[in-house]
């Protein structure tokens, strides 16, 4: 047969970009929904988008069958814009980093700098937002290709985590976490069993708590206990009910009030999501998934049971920053 | 703490500070009459740290395989990195629709480097400018060249369970008239195609769309066609009945000597081309083949010219 005609290639080349459309309903997900509109914004496609220096550098030395080795790269550069986008900057960057005369480029004394106390608040908020959205696309992209991508996602949201201990200002350390949950939420695929029943009350830690009218609110629910120094106590949140973290020695210990009468008269499970991401504490029975409580729930609603022990200390800025972002969602619900 | 590319992987905490301060000067720098607006300088200093944090490099540790990047020199990677800035830096001056005047502008700044054109820049390669520049030349460069074209071909082949997709897909060829492969799936699928009921033809179009999209974009239908043009290459004739062989870690090489599949990869290739009759390797280290086979295997990879 003769060779397609250059009218055949048309058509075709125009149906491959029709087919290798990356679908709408893919790249919407939960995480995106989240987005600020703009802000951090296009969909992208982690597994081929880290190929993109390898691809351009193989294409720069002519490098033989370079064309098949990344022929599911093309393919996908086909039907994306984004990774496109992406590709033509990586490969024309690249072209200039290879070139045999490059110029110097200094860098200055400035720059030099050791620690990420000189870093502007905002760039650290970048940067724990980037790679908690880094994890969401992975664990996204594993979603989509069965693939567990879990062990890559955890460890840059725990980075991300510790670079937020940097931002000593409660809103914007917030911020740079707001999409953390639900990121971490992404990789929750197998869920302890007793978390297949819904949650009676998801509480949320309320943080930068200092002695503002709300905590001091949510503290005079938990009326059992001495007040502490509100630097000693995390207060949590569920709608209108309340509740508190406090420290006594080693062990934490969660306060509840007010708990509906359905639970009263019943042991409850804990589940505090986070909890398995972060290991500086050594839960009560070893799953911070299914935290037994020690007793059941009061007549008058209340609830006073330990969680685990730790050598984190409330008292201590850095280490009371990294334990209200473990408490970002405690959940409850009945034992048995 | 420096940075570098391998910094930036393992210790970013360390020369995050040095990092954002050399991307904040070179933004300023090229951002020219938008220097000044620091919404501006943030717009050029993000999207180069939202880059390397999607290339797996900011933070990633050894939790992401090592990219090229990390191979360059510092002095490269600085190269890298100030092309990237001066790029995205351009495209905000356009954006903001103010002139982009060449060097002897930012000459001005006192800067010493980049006195030539920045569009003079000039690697040799096959091509005179990116390759894939659009979308567009990407699909035409699928559609025209032998081997994705080969590839185009394997996948519809997967579909050969499913006649109504194939009925929808012949269709579609029909209506566009691409000639050789309309003939292509007459020829492949004669007997599928017999006595098909054209019904819910869209639906089965769409079924037809994401599985060839899967299998366009997965990474087993390239390493198999790789794998056969390496047989043929790499083949050495050993015995006077003609018999030819050639190693498993000779096919996990390209013509350069350069390992770039596994030992896995290759296996999986070899175990498909035996499942398509065209070998009859049982696992051994040395892969052993007949003439036969070699040329069978060769058609496999070439473009089907006789139909």
């Amino acid at each position: 047969m003769a060779e397609k005609n250059g009218f055949d290639n048309i058509q075709l080349a125009q149906w491959l970009q029709q087919v290798l459309a990356t679908p709408p309903g893919q790249v919407q997900t939960q995480i995106d929904s989240l987005r600020d509109e703009g802000e951090l914004a296009g969909n992208y496609h982690p597994q081929f988008y880290t190929q993109l220096p390898n691809f351009a550098m193989a294409l720069l030395k002519n490098e033989p069958y370079v064309i098949l080795r990344y022929a599911p790269l093309i393919y996908h550069l086909i039907g994306c814009r984004t990774c496109h986008t992406a590709y033509l900057e990586i490969y024309d960057a690249m072209k200039a980093a290879i070139q045999p005369d490059i110029p110097a480029i200094e860098v200055e004394e400035d720059e030099q700098m050791h620690s990420m106390v000189n870093v502007p608040v905002r760039m650290v908020e970048l940067l724990c937002e980037l790679l908690i959205d880094q994890a969401g696309a992975l664990l996204r992209q594993g979603r989509h290709e069965h693939t567990d991508n879990d062990v890559r996602a955890r460890a840059l949201l725990q980075q991300a985590i510790y670079i937020s201990l940097h931002i000593k200002q409660n809103n914007m350390r917030q911020h740079a976490l707001r999409n953390l949950v639900e990121v971490a939420s992404l990789a929750d695929t197998t869920p302890d069993p007793i978390e297949q029943n819904p949650a009676a009350h998801s509480y949320a830690s309320l943080v930068g708590s200092g002695n503002g009218s709300r905590n001091a609110r949510a503290w005079r629910g938990v009326h059992t206990l001495e007040r502490p120094d509100s630097q000693q106590v995390i207060y949590l949140q569920s709608g209108r009910l309340s509740g508190a973290i406090t420290q006594h020695e080693d062990t934490l210990e969660l306060h509840l009030v007010d708990l509906d009468k359905e639970l009263r008269g019943r042991y409850i499970t804990i589940s505090v999501l986070l909890g398995t991401l972060l290991e500086p504490v050594r839960w009560l029975g070893g799953n911070p998934r299914a935290i037994r409580s020690q007793s059941p729930v009061a007549a008058d609603g209340s609830l006073t049971t330990s969680l685990g022990k730790t050598e984190l200390h409330l008292g201590k800025a850095e280490d009371r920053y990294l334990l209200e972002t473990l408490f970002k969602k405690l959940d409850v619900r009945p034992a048995d | 703490m420096l940075f570098s590319a391998h910094n930036l992987r393992y210790h970013i905490e360390d020369c995050y500070s040095s990092f954002c301060s050399f991307l904040q000067r070179r933004a300023k720098f090229y951002l020219r009459q938008l220097a000044h607006d620091s919404m501006e300088v943030d717009e050029v200093v993000d999207h180069i740290i939202e880059q390397l944090t999607r290339l797996g490099l900011i933070g990633a540790r050894d939790n992401e395989p090592p990219t090229l990047l990390e191979q360059l020199t510092d002095a490269q990677f600085l190269a890298f990195l100030n092309r990237s800035i001066k790029n995205k830096a351009i495209d905000r001056l356009r954006k903001k629709r103010l002139q982009i005047s060449p060097a002897a502008d930012l000459e001005s700044y006192g800067e010493v480097e980049e006195e030539k054109d920045p569009f003079e820049d000039k690697v040799e390669t096959a091509w005179s400018k990116p390759p894939f520049a659009t979308p567009e030349e990407a699909a035409l460069e699928a559609a025209k060249n032998t081997l994705l074209f080969v590839l185009l071909k394997e996948c519809i082949r997967l579909l050969g369970n499913a006649p109504h997709q194939l009925l929808a897909l012949e269709q579609e060829f029909e209506e566009l008239g691409v000639e050789e492969l309309v003939q292509f799936m007459h020829k492949e699928f004669d007997a599928q195609l017999t006595n098909v009921e054209p019904d819910h033809m869209s639906q089965h179009k769409d079924h037809a769309h994401k599985k060839l999209r899967i299998c366009l974009q997965g990474s087993s239908n390239n390493l198999r066609v790789l794998v056969a043009l390496r047989l043929s290459q790499y083949a050495q004739r050993v015995t006077k009945t003609g018999e030819i062989s050639v190693s498993i870690r000779q096919l996990m090489k390209d013509t350069q000597g350069k390992q770039d599949l596994s030992d896995q990869e290759v296996k999986r290739a070899l175990e498909y081309l035996v499942s398509r009759g065209l070998l009859n390797w049982q696992g051994e280290e040395i892969v052993r083949f007949s003439s036969a086979q070699a040329k069978r295997i060769a058609r496999y990879y070439e473009k089907d010219d006789e139909q």
